[in-house]
Parts: C-alpha cells; structure tokens; sequence
C-alpha cells in the first residue's frame, strides 16, 4: 500500500525505473537470419489471429451506449448544484449567510438578500452563471447548513455561452421535500457516514 | 465499330503524347504518357493480340511508375519547370526529322503488295499461345540475349547502388566520421 | 444475336457496377463491426437497427459535402485520380466470373462480363494501373503528408508487382491458361483437384501480394493514418475521397473472388453447392483482409521491399523452377 513516505522521496530516479527485457539488436547476418527464423517458427502472427478471434467469439463487449445506458457516478461527484430543502417542514434551508458567495474562486455565485415580513433574512435573488463556475465544490464545502450541494446532473448544454442557472431551478420543489423524498446530499462537505459514533460530548465542565 | 474505336483511340494517344512532349508541367507530361501508353493497347486489342495488349499495360504501368518516382525526386511536380532552351527551332527540326524518318521507315512496306505475315495467326491458337512458340523457336536467341542484358544492366545497377551500402553514417561513431571528413578533406 | 449481346453485357455491366458499389458500402460496414468485435466494442449502433442503415448516412454525408480542390493543388489530375481507382477495379471485374453459369428463363447466362483468354494477365495489369490513383492523386494535391504516400505508393508498386507476378507462374505452366474459366475447370474435380495443394508456396506468396495489391493492413503505408494522416487522401474530400474507398473495398473484393479462383477450386463443377462454396470461400478472403487489420500490425515501407525483393522474390522463383522441373520429368 502507499504510505506518506513513498510520496516524499522525491528522487524519482531510484527505483521508479526498471529495465525492459528486450533482447539486442541483431548485426551480423547470421543473427539476423536466426532472428527471422525464430520469429517466423514462433508464429506471433497467428498468436494475434487467434487473440482477436478469440475475443470476437467471446463477444464480451464494452461499451456503454451513452444515451440509453449511463454508468453511475460517484457520490462525491460535482455536477451542477442544487439547493436543499429541510426536511418535513420544508423550509429552505439557504439562510442568506453569502458565504458561498465570498468563497467561490471563480466569481460565479450571485446572491441577494432581505429581511422579510417576519425580520428573517430571505434571499431575494441567487444565480451561479455555469460558464464560469469549475465545479471545484467550494460553495458546497463551504456552506454552514448544507443548504447548496453538487447534485448529479452532468449534462449540460445550453444555447447560450453564458447560461445562468436560477435559484428556482436549482431548488427542491417543496412537495418532495414535505414527502421526505429529498436525498441528503452525500458528497462534497457533507457529514461523512457513521459521524454520530465519532461525536463526542462537549466539554462544557471548565 | 472497330472503325469508330480505332479513331477514338488514335486522337486519344496522339492527343496524350502531344500533352507529353508541349507540357512544362512534369506531372502533366508523366500522366499523358501512362495514359497514351495504355490507350495504345487499345490497338494491340482491336487487333487481336489481347496477349501484348495485357504486357503493354503491365509494362508500361510499372516502366511510368519509376519514372514518376524520379519526377518525384528531381521536380516539384506541381509547378512548371523551368527550361533553358538554346536554340529550340534544331531541336524541332531534328527530332520532327527523325520521327519522320521512322514512321516512313515502318509504313514503308504498305506500298508494296506482296506484304504477307510471316507468322499468320492459326484458328483454334491462343494468342499467348502464338506469341509463345514464335519467341521460342524462331526468336530464340534474341529473347534469350535480351534477357542476359537485362541480367547484365541489373547486377550492374546493383553495384553500382550497393558500393556504399555497408556505410552507415548512424553506426559510426563520432571519431570515425571525423577522420573521414578529414581524408576527404586532404584529398 | 449482335443486340441480344451487347444488350446482355451491359445488362452484366450495370448489374456488377450496382452490386460492387453496393457490397463495398457494405464491406465499411463489416469492417467497422467486425474490427470493433475484436476490439470488445460494438461498432455502429445508433442508425438503423444495429446500425445498418449507416451505410445510407455514410453516402449521404459524402455526396453533399463540399468538394474541395485545394488552390495548389494540380487541379485536372486532382479531380482525375479517385476516378481512376474506382474505374480499374470495376474494369478488372469484367475477366472475373463471380458464378458458374445458370439457365433463366430459358436463357443461359455467363456471368462473366467478357471470357478474354488473358483473363489473369488482364485483371492484374487493371488493377496494377489502379495504383495510379492513389499515387497521382497524392503528387497532385501539393501535400508533404501525400508527397511521402507518393513515394510510397511507387515503392510498394515496384515490390508486389513482381512477387505478384512470378508466384502466378508456376500455377500457370499447370494449367497452361490465363483464363479464369479454365482455372476453374481444371480445379472441377473436387477438394482434391484445388491447386493450393500442388502450389502451396505459390498460393501463399499471391496471397501476401495482395495485401500489397489492396492495401491493407500489414501493408496499409500508402494511407497510414498514424503516420502520415490519410496519405494520398490527406485533401480529399467529399465523394472524390468516397470514390478512393469505392475502389479500395472493391479490389479487397475482387481479389478474393481471383484467389479463390486461382487457387481454392472457384465455383467446381458449377451447381448450385458450388456455387454457395465459391461465395463462401471468397467472404473468407474478405472478411481475413478486416481480421488482419484487427491483429497485425503495420510494418515500414523499407521492410516491405526488404520482404518482397529478398524474401518473397526468390522464393517464387524457386517455386517457378522446381515446378518447371516436376512438370518436365
């Protein structure tokens, strides 16, 4: 297994090269001519015949037809960001903080906010142009309530050069949430599994 | 029929061999000549003898074909190339003289009557057939000298190409390629 | 009887035009599945089912593409070449009989375009002149990548031509015919009767020539795309570059259908069984040209002329005394 210690020797010459079994060239005539021979007994033609023959027969095939077949993609994947709900009350859970805002590297996230009717911030506005945003999971990571999380949607095509993704469209809509269908965001910045075990109770005895 | 495709072929040969000797353009002139010396098998089947007309394709691709490969050495074959001609009316007047000469030379005989073929074509003979038993009885021994020259031109060819053929300038090392610059050099 | 004749080979003619056209539009399409077989892919799938119908896609695209004549290029030969290789290997079809002959109707048909008796010598030097093709093509199109599949075009020329030629000999003198027809009736016997068995070394040597002939895998250098792009097709576009691929898949066919003829006993004695053997034995031909290409790999222009002139040359020689030998005593 790799340990820390492989990573810090950085002297790449020792050890990381080895040698290739190739016998030398053939010079005089009559190497050459052995050299010939033994090819031509050997039969390595033949041997690539039957290879691809053989996994023709096989028929084990590949590939994955795009389209209609996807491979699954892994949970720490970022794709384009959604926005959670709580769950049973469904409440959005972005409280207005602007920390995704402040963090995000490639200056993409856009919010606005107010305090409403009931002195709660709200936000009143919230874009992440796509085309400038790297999916680097900043936002996400950064995010106090887990509220902006990188969903699975990987497909993205769009008419415009710079397309920008509302906070309606990246909302959970609020029937899924109240129906608890919503899918706690296992990824980037997210508590990781087995995390109640590991709490431990704070030291409140000074 | 044979009338119509006689004529067809012989303003496309004579078409063809003019393009080659007028062009400036070594690719031009290169492709009018295949072309000119395949249509002429055109006549060796109009008359019969599919057996030369076959060897006149096969020939003559292969022949054209090393000469291509020298345009491709000597010429950009897609530009014109440049000629010094000094005095183009002797060239003219000489090579049309001897192009004459040798037509009339060849359609001599057609004046006289007495013309006969002294191999006529036997009903029921193959054409290689034919063409097989005359090369070997009447025209044995200038087939087989034919053939001792072509030996001769090509192990000549071989040594000429082959002198320098185990000289290797990749294989020698820095200190021999430098003493025989200087040999060169004193030489 | 004048009419019916001409009216019948141009009946021939148009058939053996539509069906090669057809069957190497085909022949892509076998070639892709089965190269993407060996290669544990699937190949074209998404038009038509198990995307057959990429056939039609693939013509569609090459006939409205932009036909493209680069400004360097030597425009007449440029626009000449693709049409030579397309044209000689369907003019080297007319000596090939692709089925023993049948009765229709009442009237029995050759399905031989014309039984010249050079037949062999006839095909060979056709498809020797569509070597023209490729190589003007390359000198016209003013092109470094075309400039060295030109020099290889005439190398590759110079090497098969004569192992071509001197491994047909000794099964000649055998038969003591060029006709294709009389090659086949002299094999009618039965597996028995089939020249490879007297001719293994002549067989095998014509065998390699023509990949050289056809161009294709182990001797794939005039067009090597990992080398020098797509060689004499490097600007071509549109169907002049489909008419290159036209001739291309149309010679791996013709070839098959002459070296089964030549040396696995062609269609016998000509019933129906022999037929469906002959059409079998040639989609072998057919499909080892796409398996090779899926095994081997592509070898230098200088070890071609290294195998053809050292290797090959002398053994057809050999071969062609020895057979002088065994036939005279």
């Amino acid at each position: 297994m790799m340990s820390l210690k492989e990573f810090e020797n950085r002297n790449v010459s020792e050890g990381a090269y080895y040698k290739v079994d190739i016998p030398d060239y053939p010079e005089t005539g009559w190497e050459k001519a052995k050299q010939v021979f033994s090819r031509a007994i050997k039969g390595e033609l033949f041997v690539g015949l039957y290879i691809v023959m053989r996994e023709m027969i096989k028929f084990d095939i590949h590939t994955v037809q795009y389209p209609k077949e996807k491979l699954p993609i892994g949970p720490r994947y970022r794709a384009v960001h959604e926005m959670q709900r709580l769950w049973e009350s469904g409440t959005e859970r972005c409280i207005g903080c602007g920390l995704c805002e402040k963090i995000c590297i490639s200056d993409c996230i856009r919010m606005d906010t107010k305090i409403d009717e009931q002195s709660r911030k709200q936000v009143t506005e919230y874009t992440i142009n796509l085309g400038r945003c790297i999916f680097c999971g900043y936002c996400a990571e950064v995010c106090p309530e887990l509220a902006i999380v990188h969903g699975g949607r990987y497909e993205n095509t769009s008419e415009q050069r710079a397309h920008y993704i509302g906070y309606e469209d990246m909302l959970t809509p609020f029937d899924m949430a109240v129906k608890g269908q919503v899918a706690e965001y296992p990824g980037f910045g997210a508590i990781t599994p087995h995390e109640d075990e590991r709490v431990k109770s704070t030291p409140l005895a000074y | 029929m044979e009338a119509i495709a006689f004529y067809l072929f012989a303003v496309l040969t004579t078409v063809m061999f003019l393009i080659t000797v007028l062009t400036n353009h070594a690719l031009y002139a290169l492709s009018a000549l295949a072309a000119g010396m395949i249509f002429i098998s055109a006549f060796f089947f109009l008359l019969g003898a599919d057996f030369l007309g076959a060897i006149q394709i096969i020939v003559y691709t292969g022949a054209v074909m090393a000469l291509y490969a020298f345009g491709m050495m000597f010429f950009d074959t897609t530009r014109d190339v440049v000629e010094s001609r000094t005095s183009p009316q002797i060239i003219f007047g000489l090579s049309g003289l001897a192009a004459l000469t040798v037509v009339a030379m060849f359609t001599a005989p057609i004046i006289s009557e007495n013309i006969t073929a002294l191999y006529p074509a036997i009903d029921g003979v193959g054409n290689s057939q034919m063409v097989g038993m005359v090369l070997f009885t009447k025209f044995l021994i200038p087939f087989e000298v034919a053939a001792v020259m072509l030996l001769v031109a090509m192990i000549a060819g071989i040594v000429l190409a082959g002198k320098k053929m185990d000289h290797s300038l990749t294989l020698m090392k820095e200190e021999e390629i430098e003493r025989e610059t200087n040999e060169k050099a004193q030489v | 009887m004048e009419v019916a004749y001409i009216i019948e080979t141009l009946i021939k003619i148009v058939v053996i035009l539509l069906v090669f056209s057809a069957l190497a539009g085909f022949g892509t399409y076998f070639e892709r599945k089965i190269l993407a077989f060996m290669q544990r892919r699937l190949g074209p799938m998404h038009v038509g089912p198990f995307g057959l119908l990429q056939i039609a896609a693939d013509g569609i695209k090459l006939f409205t593409k932009e036909d493209i004549v680069p400004t360097n290029a030597v425009g007449p030969i440029f626009k000449i070449a693709p049409v030579i290789t397309a044209a000689t290997a369907f003019m080297a079809a007319a000596a090939i009989p692709f089925l023993p002959q049948f009765t229709i109707f009442g009237y029995t048909v050759h399905p031989i375009v014309a039984d010249v008796n050079i037949g062999i010598l006839y095909i060979l030097g056709v498809m020797a002149v569509g070597f023209y093709g490729p190589l003007l093509g390359s000198l016209a199109s003013s092109n470094k990548f075309a400039l060295i599949s030109a020099a290889r075009a005439a190398s590759v020329f110079i090497s098969y031509e004569v192992v071509t030629g001197l491994s047909l000999l000794a099964p000649l003198m055998m038969v003591g015919s060029f006709s294709l027809i009389d090659f086949n009736n002299y094999q009618a016997g039965g597996i028995g009767d089939w020249i490879i068995w007297s001719q293994p070394v002549a067989f095998v040597l014509f065998w390699i020539a023509a990949f050289a002939e056809t161009g294709r895998t182990p001797f794939h250098l005039v067009a090597n795309d990992h080398e020098i792009i797509d060689g004499f097709g490097t600007e071509y576009s549109g169907m002049r570059w489909g008419l290159f691929f036209i001739g291309e898949y149309a010679n791996m066919f013709f070839i098959s259908f002459v070296i089964v003829l030549l040396f696995l006993g062609g269609f016998g004695d000509g019933s129906v069984l022999g037929a469906l053997g002959f059409l079998l034995k040639m989609s072998f031909f057919f499909f080892f040209f796409l398996w090779t290409r899926a095994a081997w790999p592509d070898i230098r222009p200088d070890q071609l002329m290294w195998l053809c002139w050292k290797v090959l040359m002398p053994l057809a020689v050999i071969n062609v005394v020895v057979t002088g030998f065994v036939m005279m005593f």
